[in-house]
């Protein structure tokens, strides 16, 4: 760092362009490149005797919380609340046997009052969607599973959508607990899930409880900025108004503040309901029963075609609660005439009841009402089974992914692993802070920079390079394809639609379900690693590519039709030079993307952070646990820091913002 | 003051009267992992729970971790310790307490190099490892260069396949799967054109059902191979030599069971299963499709001769 | 007429913006300009304004924007901390109110309506226009009737249960004018209320507003930047540039006596025939009273343009609403205001 710090106080003075100064830390970081036969070890890699043993200290830290401090019985007395409402729901969608004994509801009574209330949030195409998703999921004979994850969602996205909202109020309220909050939610949102499942198995009791919590903790921090968001943005003369109206501070927030900024917030809550979706999935790796944990058990027999169907109801789950939520937001009041009747007023309220009695009653009598049992419903595992077995069997499939596979492992990945595990360590860390610098000034090179060098210190460089390898890899194969796609894409008036819609779905497919096909195509390998982190890269990629392109204002493409440019001279000159900054977005969520997919992808078999996380959930070794979820975590943040800075001084420059 | 000593009196009084005190009406919390034969046989033994009148209730959890929740007590035994698989982290948890060893299952496991019969094809040495070190080069792939690829479990397995590469100089790099499913998608895509595999694998499992194959046969197993070099044939290393061929199958319980649960604690002691009864219940699962509650009814409906003397 | 003690009076108050405005105004020196103060990092919005308005007055504060017009109207509601200075509400220094009796002030005594209309958007037109009087904790039945009421002033009868987003802009802020009647304040803010609309809806809504007025006598203080506008309502004008008020007086005599340059700006494009009453160009009779028919003081010499044109006389009688001679208005004096002096 001193060699920095001298390079760098004479530039301050002589006052060089921002350009120049980047560019005299690439050129240091190359220097260290080229020099590394010559370089001092310790610039090359953080000798081992600078590595203290943080994952140590922080086990320590974490076992004196836990046990000393007693931190755990707190813990384990909300656990127990939170059991108690768990059972509460677990009783009634899927009839575990705890107060207050009345469940299982039957599944056509749930269905027949989603279709209900589908109907009076968004018409009939939300009312066939809720209706559609739930018949799929008892006719595939998957109704249990569902409703144990709904179990949980159920309690998961209130606490968390509670949890968020008070977090958000009070940093709205507090500027300096908002700065203090900032950071945290960004390490929240960059941390691996796995860190996330340890401190919840060890502090929360296994199963249910421990699922519920670490959902909640993944699903607040959208929240959290939403409610700030949508607080910030109640109009000035709203404000006043209220002010004026001689409203107390309570009645400000209660009255005035919350429900102008109710849009925000309900964003916030659909984006709560889907993080808790993905990961209440996740959780299966900590006992959380349901969909997610048959879908584990079901890959460990290698039954592609159920482990396809599961996938497919999270999708329509995730789909449904999805368009419901957002219905929610845009549905506005309706007046009704005064001197309406009271049934007229609640005609829905009244509907829902009167369907959901209705199917209550009937499954006393009609069995296949009441539960579809296995032999009755329609699962087609086998028959996917045969095609998915059949499509691999194809000479061409096994000729393309064959040659692709040696292709990418021999003259992309290899090198690309081998030059990042080349590289001295102060050669990356400069190389970010170049850019660092190159986008935001000294505070952005500092973070940039920092944050890698936080991470030599860990000692676990080699891993992390692996890891951002991985990434890095993905993310470019992913641009080849997104990018092309999404232009493609906005051009044409009827593709857009279909490409976001799948999109959409290939997001919401629960993650690990594309590592199967990922081996099954390439082998145990760095290729399908890197294929299933792609597919889950590729999304944000097209998606903001096309959202950039499309929200092009018609005037300017209206000023460059009549100055006589051609397409290919509209889109260069145009739409991309505008879309850029949104692009870099999709940009940015693709490498967090790929981050979250690395991790995942340990299940394939890396050599990577994620192997180690996985190693860390079985050993209950939480210090060691989270001194590499910080790792990835840094990495992210660092990469997201730099691209984001840039959009935003862009979107700025472009007068966008 | 009166109340509670009348209470402690009556409860004094109860348990004499039973003679042997009764199972609490708490649920016996018995976890499930993501393997078939563990599902069906707890479920099998769950079903045992309840016919001798306790209560019962399933927790999907890790199958490493659960050792930690048993010594709380937040679950209660463990049907399937393995011994190549788990026992570390059993041997861990037993130091430390909480939990005790509940007996041994009759059935014996084994963990090894494993390869479906189709690799004999372009290997016909097989099953000796030194045929298969000398046909290395078939089972070579982009990666390993002319070395051939031995797809092993997760590291954390802690399998020690790369001592036994060098301890007996085998032309093999190891490359570590991620999972177990992993492992299976490997086989399945190479069924497709015959290609010859080496993997990890173990027995009893769902997957001798689906592709038949064998385990290597490596040096045998000696006590002290994995400790003194000079055990094995390379007297320089250790591990020189194939996992033993008969590893055990535990339960394991939580130390409180016996008391809150002393039937249900006496059953699980009892209770042993064979290897072929195991690879039954993986059966009606892998093959069948049954949902595991029906596998492990059909199971028990089956096998009434075996489970009926357990319970008398 | 019986000198009242004035319902606001502001004395010397600035509003800066910046880092540590109190710090700063007390080093300011006098002297210091508005570009200056900019220079040092600070924003102006008000600058050393003193204003007194009587009961029932209206009086319009125009400037264009930036001019600190809207802020200024905030210091008097207290939406916003004046940095130095004193404004006196019915004599009460409002910067000494505590938080409650200041929410109290406003409940009781002040209403506000906006450019933007700040209705909440998640409730009826009737909830809206009751807003202020939940606030203050008000019987249900009593602020329904209250609110009917004033929805009913405004002239919105029968949509009391809709919402603000399916209403108008026109009757949107019609909305935000009941609800600010609704607890019957002594004192009316308007920020700009009719900026937001269209020319045909403005000028419409001017007449209505002049109804109420005559109707309710309020003491008002209304915002604009619209110069018209302010000619129109106004019984004093105070015109604003850069935080300070140019000048402060009826638009006759702004428009007669454009106290400085930039407020002469803004009165050369004027038809001044229009603004301009009879009262205010009648001279004193000294000694010599114009015979003849004579004119009204509130008529305009737009009004008396025919009569001017035609008439011989050099002198005109003028008549208060008594029918007293108050002067007399010199002909070709006004004749001037038609074609210009030179």
């Amino acid at each position: 760092m001193s060699a920095t710090a001298e390079t760098v106080t004479p530039a301050g003075r002589l006052n060089l362009t921002r350009r120049q100064v980047a560019l005299g830390l690439l050129i240091c970081a190359i220097v260290m490149a080229l020099a590394r036969p010559i370089l001092p070890e310790f610039l090359v890699r953080v000798p081992d005797r600078a590595i203290l043993p943080y994952d140590s200290f922080l086990q320590s830290v974490f076992d004196f919380i836990k046990d000393d401090l007693g931190l755990r019985y707190l813990t384990r007395t909300i656990s127990g609340g939170l059991e108690w409402l768990l059972d509460v729901t677990a009783n009634l969608l899927y009839g575990k046997r705890r107060w207050p004994n009345l469940g299982p509801i039957p599944w056509t009574a749930i269905t027949g009052a989603s279709v209900v209330l589908g109907y009076w949030l968004g018409g009939w195409r939300t009312a066939l969607l809720a209706g559609g998703t739930f018949l799929w999921t008892a006719l595939i004979g998957q109704w249990k599973l569902a409703m144990q994850t709904m179990s949980v969602i159920i309690v998961a996205a209130p606490l968390a959508f509670m949890l968020g909202l008070v977090l958000g109020i009070v940093a709205w309220k507090y500027p300096r607990f908002e700065r203090a909050l900032r950071p945290l939610l960004s390490l929240l949102q960059t941390l691996p899930f796995f860190t996330y499942l340890l401190p919840a198995v060890i502090f929360f009791k296994v199963g249910p409880p421990a699922a519920s919590v670490a959902t909640i903790f993944y699903a607040i921090p959208p929240m959290v900025l939403m409610t700030i968001l949508g607080l910030r943005k109640v109009p000035d003369s709203v404000v006043e108004s209220g002010h004026m109206s001689g409203a107390t501070r309570w009645q400000m927030l209660r009255h005035v503040y919350l429900p102008a900024a109710r849009t925000d917030i309900l964003v916030g809550v659909n984006q709560v309901i889907m993080l808790c979706l993905a990961m209440v999935v996740l959780t299966a790796f900590i006992g959380m029963p349901g969909l997610g944990a048959k879908l584990l058990s079901l890959m460990n027999s290698l039954k592609l075609g159920r482990s396809f169907e599961i996938g497919v109801t999270i999708v329509l789950l995730a789909i449904t609660l999805d368009r419901l939520s957002k219905a929610w937001v845009v549905k506005q009041p309706e007046h009704f005439a005064r001197g309406t009747p009271w049934a007229k007023r609640h005609i829905f309220v009244l509907a829902g009841l009167g369907v959901f009695i209705a199917f209550l009653i009937l499954a006393q009598f009609v069995q296949v009402a009441d539960h579809i049992s296995r032999k009755q419903d329609l699962s087609m595992g086998k028959e996917i089974d045969g095609v998915i077995k059949g499509f691999l069997d194809i000479d061409a499939v096994q000729a393309v992914t064959g040659w692709l596979r040696w292709f990418l492992i021999t003259w992309v990945l290899i090198p690309l692993r081998n030059a990042l595990l080349w590289l001295p360590f102060m050669t990356v860390v400069l190389f970010f802070m170049a850019i660092g610098y190159l986008v935001g000034g000294w505070r952005s090179a500092l973070i940039a920079g920092g944050f890698f060098f936080i991470v030599a210190l860990t000692g676990w460089w080699d891993r992390s390079m692996i890891t951002l390898y991985e990434v890095s890899a993905a993310v470019l194969l992913a641009s080849v394809i997104g990018f092309p796609l999404g232009i493609a894409a906005a051009q044409r008036r009827g593709w857009a639609q279909p490409v976001l819609l799948a999109c959409d779905t290939a997001q919401t497919f629960p993650s690990f379900i594309y590592l199967i096909p990922a081996i099954m195509l390439f082998g145990v390998n760095d290729v399908a690693v890197i294929f299933a982190i792609l597919i889950f890269a590729t999304v944000p990629l097209t998606r903001y590519t096309i959202e950039g392109i499309r929200a092009v204002k018609p005037e300017m493409l209206e000023a460059s039709d009549m100055s006589g440019s051609t397409r290919a001279q509209k889109l260069w000159h145009v739409q991309l030079p505008l879309a850029l900054p949104t692009m870099a977005v999709g940009f940015n969520q693709a490498i967090m993307f790929a981050f979250f997919m690395v991790i995942i992808a340990a299940f394939i078999g890396t050599q990577d952070l994620g192997q180690e996380l996985q190693k860390t959930l079985a050993g209950n070794q939480l210090g060691k646990n989270f001194v590499l979820g910080l790792c990835v975590s840094l990495m992210a943040l660092a990469i997201n820091h730099v691209i984001m800075r840039w959009a935003d001084e862009r979107k700025k420059r472009l007068g966008l913002s | 003051m009166k109340l509670k000593i009348f209470f402690a009196a009556s409860a004094v009084v109860l348990s004499g009267s039973m003679g042997l005190a009764a199972d609490s009406s708490d649920p016996i919390v018995v976890p499930i992992h993501n393997w078939s034969s563990q599902i069906v046989m707890s479920n099998v033994v769950g079903k045992l729970f309840e016919e001798i009148g306790d209560n019962v209730e399933y927790v999907t959890t890790d199958s490493q971790a659960v050792y930690e929740s048993i010594r709380s007590g937040d679950v209660t035994l463990e049907m399937e310790v393995w011994e190549g698989a788990f026992g570390a982290s059993f041997r861990a948890a037993l130091e430390k307490g909480g939990i005790v060893d509940a007996g041994d299952h009759n059935a014996v496991t084994r963990e090894d190099w494993w390869y479906p019969m189709w690799t004999k094809e372009a290997c016909p040495g097989l099953p000796d490892w030194k045929a298969l070190n000398e046909c290395a080069a078939v089972f070579a792939t982009p990666e390993t260069g002319d070395k051939g690829r031995f797809l092993g479990g997760p590291v954390d397995w802690l399998k020690h396949d790369q001592e036994r590469v060098d301890a007996l100089d085998l032309n093999f790099v190891v490359v570590n799967a991620g999972s177990a499913a992993a492992l299976w998608a490997e086989v399945a895509a190479a069924e497709a054109d015959k290609k010859p595999v080496v993997i990890f694998n173990w027995t009893p499992n769902f997957v001798e059902a689906v592709w038949p194959g064998e385990f290597v046969d490596f040096p045998k197993w000696v006590d002290g191979c994995d400790k003194n070099p000079s055990v094995g044939p390379n007297p320089n290393a250790t591990y020189d030599c194939g996992n033993p061929a008969n590893g055990y199958l535990k339960k394991a319980a939580w130390d409180g069971m016996k008391d809150k649960w002393p039937s249900a604690y006496e059953l699980l002691q009892k209770i042993s299963f064979t290897n072929a009864q195991i690879a039954e219940m993986a059966k009606f699962v892998d093959v069948d499709e049954m949902e595991p509650e029906d596998a492990a009814a059909a199971w028990l409906e089956a096998n009434e001769a075996v489970w009926k003397p357990w319970i008398e | 007429m019986n000198r009242e003690s004035p319902v606001i009076a502001c004395k010397h108050v600035w509003k800066l913006f910046g880092p540590s405005p109190r710090k700063y105004l007390a080093s300011l020196p006098a002297d210091r300009r508005f570009a200056d103060i900019q220079k040092d990092g600070y924003i102006a919005a008000v600058r050393d304004v003193s204003l007194e308005i009587n009961r029932g007055e209206m009086l319009v504060i125009m400037g264009l924007s930036g001019s600190g017009k809207s802020t200024l109207v905030r210091c008097f509601a207290r939406l916003l901390e004046i940095t130095g200075g004193e404004v006196l509400v019915d004599g009460q220094d409002i910067m000494s109110l505590t938080e409650k009796q200041l929410i109290e002030l406003r409940r009781r005594k002040m209403g506000m309506v906006f450019q933007s209309f700040g209705l909440l958007p998640h409730r009826t037109v009737l909830q809206n226009v009751a807003f202020p009087l939940e606030m203050r904790g008000q019987d249900k039945h009593d602020r329904r009737e209250r609110a009917l009421e004033v929805i009913k002033l405004v002239g919105l009868e029968g949509r009391e249960e809709y919402f603000p987003r399916e209403l108008s802009g026109g009757q949107q802020q019609r909305v935000g004018i009941a609800r600010s009647l609704a607890i019957e304040p002594d004192i009316w803010f308007l920020d700009e209320p009719f900026s937001a609309l269209d020319p045909l809806i403005r000028r419409e809504m001017q007449d209505e507003f002049l109804r109420l007025q005559n109707l309710l006598q309020k003491t008002i203080v209304f915002i604009t930047h619209d110069f018209d506008e302010a000619l129109r309502l106004a019984d004093r004008i105070a015109i604003m540039k850069d935080g300070a008020v140019e000048q402060c007086d009826t638009p006759d005599k702004i428009v007669l006596n454009p106290a400085t340059e930039y407020v002469a700006k803004f009165t050369r494009e004027i038809e001044k025939s229009r603004v301009v009453h009879a009262a205010s160009l009648a001279r004193p009779l000294n000694g010599q009273t114009p015979t003849g028919k004579p004119v009204a003081a509130d008529a305009t010499m737009h009004e008396l343009a025919r009569l001017l044109v035609n008439d011989t006389r050099d002198s005109l009688p003028v008549v208060d609403a008594k029918g007293l001679i108050i002067g007399g208005l010199d002909r070709q004096e006004a004749l001037d205001l038609f074609l210009g002096s030179d």
